[in-house]
């Protein structure tokens, strides 16, 4: 008979063989897939300093130099101070970028926060029904959003008109007047700004229900014994509760409003004359419909630090130190 | 090695390979494949891409058929994809060398590719034969540097003709067919056909230019008729701030201030020419023939009777710029070049078969022999009324970037002006400073 001890030293390193495999089957998979989008990112990396276009062969390692030649930093030189049209429509396509994404979040968090806290304060049989009304549009596709707004938006024959003609009042074309602005702000870009918040409130609103959700009772049934109307309770208890969550929806909501594209790119295509024309979709018409992919590269570079300097001052601002 | 851990190792190179193979691409690079045919011999197998158009897709198909079956021992295999899809599609798969033997492409498109095309071998046709055989225009796109890279099939012509609603123009009392002998005659038939409702919108426009295309190359050609030229001396950069350019785009914006278009609610992505012709919203909607095929497929129950002629010109002779029409290119990575030519041969320069093609697709033939034919008289009748002009019209010229010219120079800053965002001087100072930075 073999002492005990022994057998079992065996079954440990069969485990930890075991273990191992399954370590090794599971990184090196997931390595080499990682390695292309490092690849990817690389490649991005390299091109912004080169003015590249696939249609150009160029040199021998891959297609770099010769008929697609080194630029350095060029591209972001042409960008700040450029009159070329790729310099404009970028300097537009930022600004349009800007206000898209500072637009939104405001008025995202002024949508979803009390709607959130007035489905919270309603009674549980209804509360699963509105929680799905108001989530159902998150469901849906970009593009097919985008073509319901486009029909609700057509000047002749669109419902928003129809009851603008109904009430009196002159009809708009809302995605297609350059001269039409409300705030400094076109219509246009408005009017796809209400289509985006339609398509997304709904995801930001069942975040903040969940963490309206996780904050303790006590914590308000002190704050009206001590007196405080249901305002000051929302303002000064429940709203600072809710901070850390704030951060994510804020960083989250402002990430995706730099990156907007097909909602755009379906309803306007940037018009009228490029006022919706944002950063992602100038990017995507430089690389693929006019093949610039070395200024589209410096293009998304440029896109990557404002999203990476937002962020970060978001994470500086909105910042807690505690948790309960 | 014990069996477990050969099965393990086995099975992660299994999945290895598979991630190698997934970004490899499954459809890599032309092929001879080991198909029988009927007879039981290997068939050589040719890839051809293609943009998706339902009438240019039977075309081809019904020539791959005829090819196919004067070659049993060849498979064309056409894919195609929809066209933001395709360009995209083409630029990454042409420097990977994994594109298809037979390319579709757009003749202006050839001056950007033109480094990863095969020049047309001098057996199949020469530059010179070429230029006899087609019109200057189609076959100008497919030239770089003296170079013939591929055959157009269709004669794209933006220029001049326009979709007419043969109800509305009785309904406003109107003489139908129309018979025009000047723009200023157009413009009077066009005011007469616009309506706008008591809101203050336009619900039918009269005379519908404003989309992109119309507009630029109504600009062009306006410039052309007037005696002027786009191009500098040398062919080096666009001229687009001259007298020439400002009348015609006075004359433009004069004639959206009469009401025959409000080019807010008609323009390229409001109200674009086609869908709003085929819903009567427009009296006369200015597009190339190409749009013919496609409406009527899109809008089968448009009951209105209408009719397809040609503008006169504004001045002078009706000269005018084309940017040359699709056509078919060979891969330089293709291995069967010869089959690939011989197809492409088959297909574009065999006038029965580009006659064939042009029928199926409803496009304007590339070869004046084609155009001219009866058949063509009979099935295609708005071709005959443009034999007249085809001969006047001229290759659009190289650029280093048409669409980025076209569609983000000319046509914003020319539909500025006409919404009243810009004035005629700033328009055509941007224009041509912004045109000529593509050239740099």
């Amino acid at each position: 008979m073999e002492p005990a001890p022994k057998r079992s030293r065996r079954s440990r390193s069969g485990l930890a063989l075991a273990k191992g495999r399954f370590v090794l089957g599971v990184t090196v998979p997931l390595l080499v897939y990682e390695s292309l989008g490092v690849f990817v990112l690389g490649w991005a990396f390299v091109l912004m300093f080169f003015d590249y276009s696939s249609g150009r062969v160029g040199g021998p390692v891959l297609g770099l130099g010769g008929s697609n030649p080194f630029v350095g930093i060029s591209h972001f030189v042409e960008m700040i101070r450029g009159t070329s049209v790729e310099a404009n429509l970028f300097r537009t396509s930022l600004k349009n970028t800007l206000i898209f994404a500072f637009a939104v979040l405001p008025l995202n968090l002024a949508i979803t926060l009390p709607l959130a806290y007035l489905l919270e304060s309603i009674g549980d049989r209804f509360k699963a029904l509105y929680r799905t009304i108001y989530f159902l549009p998150v469901l849906t596709s970009s593009v097919g959003v985008a073509l319901i707004w486009l029909t609700m938006y057509n000047p002749q024959s669109g419902w928003i008109n129809a009851i603008l003609r109904f009430l009196g009042a002159q009809p708009v074309s809302w995605l297609s007047d350059p001269r039409a602005g409300f705030l400094g702000i076109s219509v246009a870009m408005w009017a796809v700004i209400l289509a985006y918040l339609w398509q997304d409130y709904g995801y930001n609103m069942v975040i903040f229900i969940a963490a309206l959700q996780a904050i303790p009772q006590e914590f308000k049934d002190a704050a009206m014994i001590d007196g405080a109307s249901a305002w000051r309770v929302f303002t000064r208890v429940t709203v600072p509760l809710i901070r850390p969550t704030m951060l994510f929806v804020c960083v989250m909501t402002m990430l995706s409003s730099f990156q907007v594209f097909d909602i755009i790119q379906v309803m306007t295509d940037g018009d009228p004359g490029y006022r919706t024309q944002v950063l992602m979709l100038d990017i995507y018409k430089n690389a693929f419909r006019y093949q610039r992919l070395g200024w589209a590269a410096a293009e998304s570079f440029v896109l990557f630090l404002v999203v990476m300097g937002v962020t970060l001052l978001q994470m500086r601002l909105l910042r807690t130190e505690w948790e309960y | 090695m014990n069996t477990r851990r050969r099965f393990s190792w086995s099975g992660l190179l299994v999945v290895l390979s598979m991630l190698l193979a997934a970004c490899g691409g499954g459809t890599a690079g032309p092929a001879t494949g080991g198909e029988q045919p009927a007879g039981g011999e290997a068939q050589t197998v040719v890839r051809m891409w293609a943009h998706t158009n339902n009438a240019f897709i039977a075309g081809y198909e019904a020539l791959i058929a005829a090819y196919e079956a004067e070659h049993p021992d060849v498979d064309i295999q056409l894919e195609h994809f929809d066209y933001e899809l395709y360009l995209q599609t083409l630029q990454t798969a042409m420097p990977a060398g994994e594109e298809a033997d037979i390319l579709q492409l757009f003749g202006t498109w050839t001056s950007q590719y033109y480094e990863r095309l095969t020049p047309v071998p001098p057996e199949v046709m020469t530059l010179e034969q070429a230029q006899q055989v087609f019109y200057a225009a189609p076959i100008g796109g497919y030239v770089v540097d003296g170079v013939l890279y591929g055959f157009p099939q269709e004669f794209n012509c933006e220029y001049g003709g326009v979709l007419v609603n043969k109800t509305l123009f009785e309904a406003a009392g109107l003489t139908f067919p129309p018979q025009w002998g000047t723009m200023d005659d157009v413009l009077v038939d066009a005011r007469a056909l616009s309506h706008v409702d008591s809101a203050g919108m336009m619900t039918v426009a009269g005379f519908h230019f404003t989309a992109a295309d119309p507009t630029s190359f109504s600009f062009l050609a306006g410039i052309l008729q007037r005696g002027g030229d786009f191009w500098n001396a040398d062919h080096t950069g666009l001229t687009l701030n001259t007298p020439e350019a400002r009348a015609q785009l006075e004359w433009m914006v004069q004639a959206v201030e009469m009401g025959v278009v409000d080019p807010v609610v008609f323009n390229d992505t409001t109200n674009f020419v086609i869908d709003a012709f085929f819903q009567g919203l427009v009296g006369i909607g200015y597009i190339g023939t190409w749009a013919i095929a496609e409406g009527q497929a899109n809008f089968p129950d448009f009951a209105d009777e209408w009719d397809y002629v040609f503008l006169p010109p504004v001045e002078g002779d009706p000269v005018f710029a084309a940017d040359s029409g699709w056509g078919l290119t060979v891969s330089p990575n293709s291995e069967h070049q010869d089959i690939a030519w011989d197809f492409v041969r088959f297909v574009t320069t065999v006038p029965e078969n580009a006659l064939q093609f042009n029928l199926a697709s409803g496009t304007i033939p590339a070869m004046p022999a084609v155009a001219e034919s009866a058949e063509i008289a009979e099935q295609m009748p708005w071709v005959a009324k443009a034999l007249d002009i085809l001969p006047y019209g001229r290759y659009l010229g190289n650029m280093p970037d048409r669409d980025l010219v076209v569609y983000e120079i000319i046509y914003p800053h020319i539909l500025n002006t006409l919404q009243g965002v810009e004035t005629v001087d700033q328009a055509l100072e941007a224009m041509e400073v912004e045109a000529n930075s593509t050239f740099q």
